[in-house]
């Protein structure tokens, strides 16, 4: 087939539309590939027909979606961890006795805030729930950190969610009991930002409504988190 | 369109992420994911393989950023088209047809007459400058049919209840004329 002016004008706009299939389609493929006069046309109307793309609401992708990339472009280094043990951290805190969930990280996917970029973020997420429970993310220049409940649902009655730094060495770091009907923002400490900026851990336990009488977990562990530097 | 993803900050994304810098590339992903996956959503009418064509958009993405150049349109056009041709190519890999079956069929008429349609054509006179508008309601209705859920001129003959030559023949004339409209 001649590469006549209609023809390529005819084809691109098909191309672009989607609506040029089969043979016919690779066969313009190599065309484009061929011909830079073939690929402005292309140009033209992938530009021009965009402007109905501008019109299609914009839908959040589940936070799976940049796991699995990141899965695929480093497979070694994936934001998808498994917590590590968390038994020689804390000796005392009988983790046998409880229902402790462990649950993986992954990174979280967040919309774009105008100011500041967070520098650390995360999710709390739950095997079997298809959200997460939590999204994490820290606004950087304030040491703030803030918890969106997504999945969240209330703990039982006479009970309280409490939040934790893991650090990397010593006892957990109370942040609080952490609501589950609302953001939740905390204000680090100096201290508090350097233990978590090494060990990037967060924990929830379950505990006595109020929180933890003795200043330590004393609940089960219900999550563990590990955060992302953005 | 461009308020919360201005147009520079994704040209500056995407020269980091040429140079292979994964902060710039979750930045990107941040930035133009929701857009982009709603396209592919809608396209699609399928969550899994919206989802699938996001993923391999992306990885398109981070390998050919230096490929991108102003003469493909503005950073967020060159993203949305990779997205969508994913999409496309997706469907016609898995069969993903809407025709498929009686129900799918009585779908697509609804689709025709119902309010969605009804939205998208809105949508689409508006997005190209009033130029749709010079289209007849057939030419129209097809290109956007064939834009927003990557229907088939078969699927389009069984949708509009036309024989396959003359929905070519609208998608044809109809595009040459949105184009002598937008070149004015």
């Amino acid at each position: 087939m001649r590469k006549t002016p209609e023809r390529i004008e005819s084809l691109a706009s098909e191309y672009v539309l989607g609506s040029l299939r089969g043979a016919a389609r690779k066969r313009f493929e190599g065309w484009m590939m061929e011909s830079y006069r073939v690929r402005q046309e292309v140009w033209f109307w992938e530009d021009k027909l965009s402007a109905l793309a501008d019109k299609v609401p914009e839908e959040e992708p589940p936070a799976r979606v940049w796991s699995s990339i990141e899965q695929r472009l480093w497979p070694d280094t994936a934001a998808v961890r498994k917590p590590r043990s968390l038994g020689w951290l804390w000796p005392s805190w009988s983790l046998a006795a409880t229902a402790a969930v462990l649950v993986m990280a992954v990174l979280l996917v967040q919309r774009p805030t105008p100011a500041p970029v967070p520098m650390l973020s995360g999710a709390i997420v739950q095997p079997d729930v298809k959200d997460p429970l939590w999204l994490v993310s820290e606004a950087g220049s304030d040491h703030r950190l803030r918890l969106r409940p997504v999945a969240a649902t209330a703990a039982q009655a006479g009970k309280d969610y409490e939040l934790w730094i893991v650090p990397d060495g010593g006892q957990p770091l109370s942040l609080g009991v952490m609501p589950v009907n609302g953001i939740y923002q905390v204000t680090l400490t100096d201290a508090a930002r350097k233990a978590l900026s090494t060990s990037r851990t967060l924990a929830i336990s379950l505990e006595p409504k109020g929180g933890s009488p003795t200043g330590a977990p004393t609940g089960p562990i219900l999550h563990v988190t590990k955060l992302y530097e953005l | 369109m461009m308020d919360d993803a201005p147009q520079d900050d994704l040209m500056r994304l995407l020269g980091r992420v040429a140079n292979h810098d994964r902060t710039a590339f979750q930045h990107l992903y941040e930035q133009m994911s929701a857009r982009m996956y709603g396209l592919c959503h809608r396209l699609a009418g399928q969550q899994e393989l919206a989802e699938e064509a996001l993923q391999d958009a992306f990885i398109r993405i981070w390998h050919h950023a230096s490929e991108y150049h102003s003469e493909r349109g503005s950073p967020m056009t060159w993203m949305m088209t990779i997205a969508r041709y994913r999409t496309l190519d997706l469907m016609r890999a898995r069969k993903v047809r809407r025709s498929a079956g009686e129900s799918a069929l009585e779908h697509l008429e609804d689709e025709r007459s119902g309010p969605l349609d009804e939205s998208i054509r809105m949508d689409g006179s508006e997005a190209l400058t009033g130029c749709l508008e010079e289209l007849s309601e057939s030419q129209r209705d097809s290109i956007l049919l064939s834009y927003y859920r990557g229907f088939t001129h078969d699927e389009l003959s069984s949708a509009l209840s036309t024989p396959v030559g003359t929905v070519k023949s609208w998608i044809r004339r109809g595009l040459l004329a949105l184009k002598r409209c937008l070149e004015r």
